[in-house]
Order: structure tokens, then sequence, then C-alpha cells
């Protein structure tokens, strides 16, 4: 599925990342963690090929090097990012940009009225409002409803691989549960990769299987499982530091 | 709707409005509430006079406007005008909008969404608020996106009275790149994307009408 080998990545010429390794299969849910300006959000959008920054190696994704497509590219593919602040777009509404999305997708005309069903239905099971279907892209939208739009996107797109940039932040007990609830059904139903970045446990709760990497140092200084994060969580990355380990070629397979 | 081909000058009382015009000039009187909707019409002068306690939304759109346009409201008492342009210039463009404010309690809006593709698109709007006059209220909103041609917009409000709320807001710009690397990573091709950001510009002061019968 995806595959970083030998991923650098700069911006602006500030190294954040070097020579790192990560094999990311079918299905798999893979946790980045680390401190507050390590480099979590600029590696989700250097996958997703945001050319604001510069990398060097290969992005592979389903054993094709990505590296140089750009983003859409990288979406017709099924890299999809959800952003902790998505942006707002006045004059395009939710329903005209995924109209023509969803045409650029499937090259065929679009059965209007099934769509629009199939929107409903979702926006019903993210407790949001149906008239955001026809509302400019999240203007004047709380932080919560900025993201189950973002989840609106996501079921209509159905991409295969998702990067979940700490979508939980700034999210209320009952729109965790919901954006949590929502990110599980789409798991169960399409089986995608997974990538999150978080610094909470509350969408790490609703996956019972993971991989967790801490991410210090321009490398991946430990992986584990659901018990690496829980002790993160639990101790903090000063407590652990002494059990992160660099190695040479920063292999995390 | 009443739909009506007009020259030179025309009466209007309560109701919706949509306007073909025969010449390249045409004088409007209002009264009532009325809504008024000129699409694609290549008029050069416009005078909008707007009787004691009218209300008048007018919607103008055109998607290649020509030359010159030069609208001239006069307002005296009791009075609104919600006027919505949006437009696309492909070749050197003036539009000047003088709005006479003469009485009491008027309100004005001047909306202007303007796409120049080539050329130089030149806006001035000048709002004009006489002297011991009150109550009254003037709003500038003048948008443009340079595409490849030019903008330049004068918001001007003069007000000679102390009892007047005005505002003007004037901004230009071109894409926003984030904004285009958000919608290509919803899988749109970068060409589709500014598509899509001119219309959503374009007609974002429009109502669903002109959304409804104009496809740029």
């Amino acid at each position: 599925m995806l595959k970083l080998q030998g991923f650098s990545l700069s911006v602006n010429d500030n190294i954040l990342f070097t020579n790192l390794n990560l094999n990311i299969n079918d299905g798999e849910i893979h946790i980045l963690m680390g401190h507050n300006g390590v480099g979590k959000s600029s590696i989700a959008k250097a996958i997703m090929g945001d050319n604001n920054y510069q990398v060097k190696g290969h992005i592979y994704y389903n054993d094709e090097d990505i590296t140089n497509l750009n983003i859409y590219e990288r979406s017709k593919r099924g890299i999809y990012l959800l952003n902790q602040s998505p942006i707002a777009i006045e004059g395009v509404t939710n329903a005209e940009m995924l109209r023509l999305a969803v045409t650029e997708k499937t090259n065929e005309p679009l059965n209007i009225f099934k769509f629009n069903q199939e929107l409903e239905n979702i926006c019903q099971s993210l407790e949001l409002d149906k008239s955001f279907i026809h509302r400019e892209i999240n203007v004047g939208c709380s932080g919560g409803e900025r993201k189950k739009i973002e989840l609106l996107h996501m079921w209509i797109l159905k991409p295969s691989l998702i990067i979940l940039d700490e979508i939980d932040s700034g999210l209320d007990v009952d729109a965790i549960k919901i954006v949590g609830n929502s990110l599980k059904k789409y798991y169960e139903l399409y089986k995608p990769s997974i990538i999150i970045i978080t610094h909470s446990n509350a969408l790490l709760n609703i996956f019972d299987n993971y991989y967790v990497h801490i991410l210090d140092n321009q490398k991946i200084v430990k992986s584990g499982d659901k018990l690496l994060a829980l002790d993160i969580l639990n101790k903090g990355y000063k407590e652990l530091s002494n059990t992160f380990v660099i190695s040479e070629n920063n292999e995390n397979e | 709707m009443n739909k009506l081909l007009v020259s030179d000058i025309i009466e209007l009382k309560e109701g919706i409005y949509l306007l073909e015009v025969k010449s390249n000039k045409l004088k409007i009187i209002t009264n009532g509430n009325i809504t008024i909707y000129l699409i694609n019409t290549l008029i050069n002068n416009l005078d909008l006079l707007i009787n004691d306690n009218s209300y008048v939304n007018m919607y103008i759109f055109n998607k290649n406007v020509n030359n010159k346009l030069v609208i001239n409201i006069l307002e005296d008492n009791n009075t609104k005008i919600d006027l919505r342009y949006a437009f696309i210039n492909n070749n050197d463009y003036e539009c000047v909008i003088n709005n006479n404010i003469k009485g009491h309690n008027n309100n004005s809006n001047i909306n202007i969404r303007n796409i120049s593709n080539n050329g130089l698109s030149k806006v001035i709007i000048n709002a004009y608020i006489e002297e011991r006059t009150t109550n009254n209220i003037a709003l500038e909103d003048l948008k443009g996106i340079n595409n490849g041609g030019l903008i330049h917009i004068e918001p001007n409000i003069i007000c000679n009275s102390n009892e007047v709320s005005a505002n003007h807001l004037t901004t230009i710009g071109s894409f926003n790149k984030d904004i285009i690397n958000y919608l290509m990573s919803k899988g749109i091709k970068e060409e589709l994307t500014k598509d899509l950001l001119l219309k959503g510009f374009l007609y974002s002061n429009m109502d669903d009408y002109i959304k409804s019968v104009e496809v740029i």
C-alpha cells in the first residue's frame, strides 16, 4: 500500500526528517506521535503532495512511485487528507465540489437524485444538518462541523488511504464520539489504510489494533503497538526518551 | 417573474422583473418592492430613480462586458437599494456607479464581483450623501480577481452629513494556493478548481435565479 523509502523532508531549507522508512500495508492503521513541531503534519501534507515541501527519497503507493505526482493525481489514486483545520471556500458549495469530484473520478454522468440521497444519509449518520450539503464549504462553520463536513467528503470520495491529522483536536466529547463511530464504520466497510496523527487517546480507543511510531530528531525513534501509545499518553515523551533509539537506516517495517 | 422588453425608460411597480434592453441607455423609475434582473445586457447608461418608500433589489450579471457602464442612482426618502453586479471583462472596461442620497432613511448596498481576464477593469463607486440628511446607510463591498487582467477599484463615499453610517470594503486578489490545493486534494484537476472558484466567486453575490439560468 504506502511505502516511504529513504524519505527525507524539508521546508524552506529546514530539515524535518532524514532517511525515514515506513511501510503501511492494506487495511493497517498507523499512529504517528511526537512533540509539537516535530513535523507530523508536514509528513501528512507531503504524502498528500503539497509542493511547499521538498521530498527526497521515494513515496510508493500500491507499488507505484508517486513521489513526483501532484495532489490531484494522488487524490485520484485514493489518498485523502483530513486536516485539523479545514479551509473555508466562499462561493463553492459542498454539493458542487463533490459533484465535480465524483464526475472526475468515475468519468460518468451523475445520478443527481441518488447522489443527493447518499449525501443526506451521510449527513444523518454524522448528525449534520442536511442544509450543509448546499452551503459553501466550511464557511461560517464551527471546528466540529468542519470535521464532520470533511467526513462527508470522505464518505463520498471513498479513499483507500486516509490521513487524519489531529482531527480530534477541539472536538467536544459528543462530536468525538460521532466522528469516531463514523471512522470505525468506514473502516469496517472499506478496510482502508489509515494514518492517525494525534496527541490523545480519543481516536485510538475506537480501533482494536494499530501500530505506533514515535517521531523525534528527524527520525522514527520507536515503533510499537497499542501499549506504546498508552505508555506515551500516560508517561509523556520525556520520561520514555531513554528508550528511544535512532537506527542507521531508520527501518520501521 | 415579468419578462419585459424595454427601451429608454420604464416605470416599474411592485414585482419581479427580468428586463431585456433594446437600447444602450435605460432609465428605470421604481415604486414599491421590486426585484430587477439584467442579464448579459450591453447597456452603457442606466439611471435608477428610486421613489420614496421603494425597496429595490437589482441583479446585474454580465459574462463579457463591453466598453463602459455608468449607473446613476437617485434616492430620496425611505428607500433601499441592494445593487449586485457580477461581471467578467475580457477587454478594458470601466464601470462608474454614482449613488446620490438626497433625503432621509435611505439604505444603499453596492456589491460588485469582477473577474478580469484581460485588459484593465476600472470600477469607481461614488456614494454622495447630502447635507442635513439623517439616518442614511451607505455600504460598498467591492471584490475583484485578477485572472490575467488588471483591476482598479475606487470606493468613494462622500458624506456631507454627520448622521450617516458608511462602510466600504475592497479586495483585489488572485487565486489562493491553499484553496486550490484543498480542492485538488478532493480529486479535482487544477484547471477545474480554478473554474469552480471563478464561478463561485462571481455567483457569490447573485441569487438562485441567476445561478439557475446563467452557466458560465
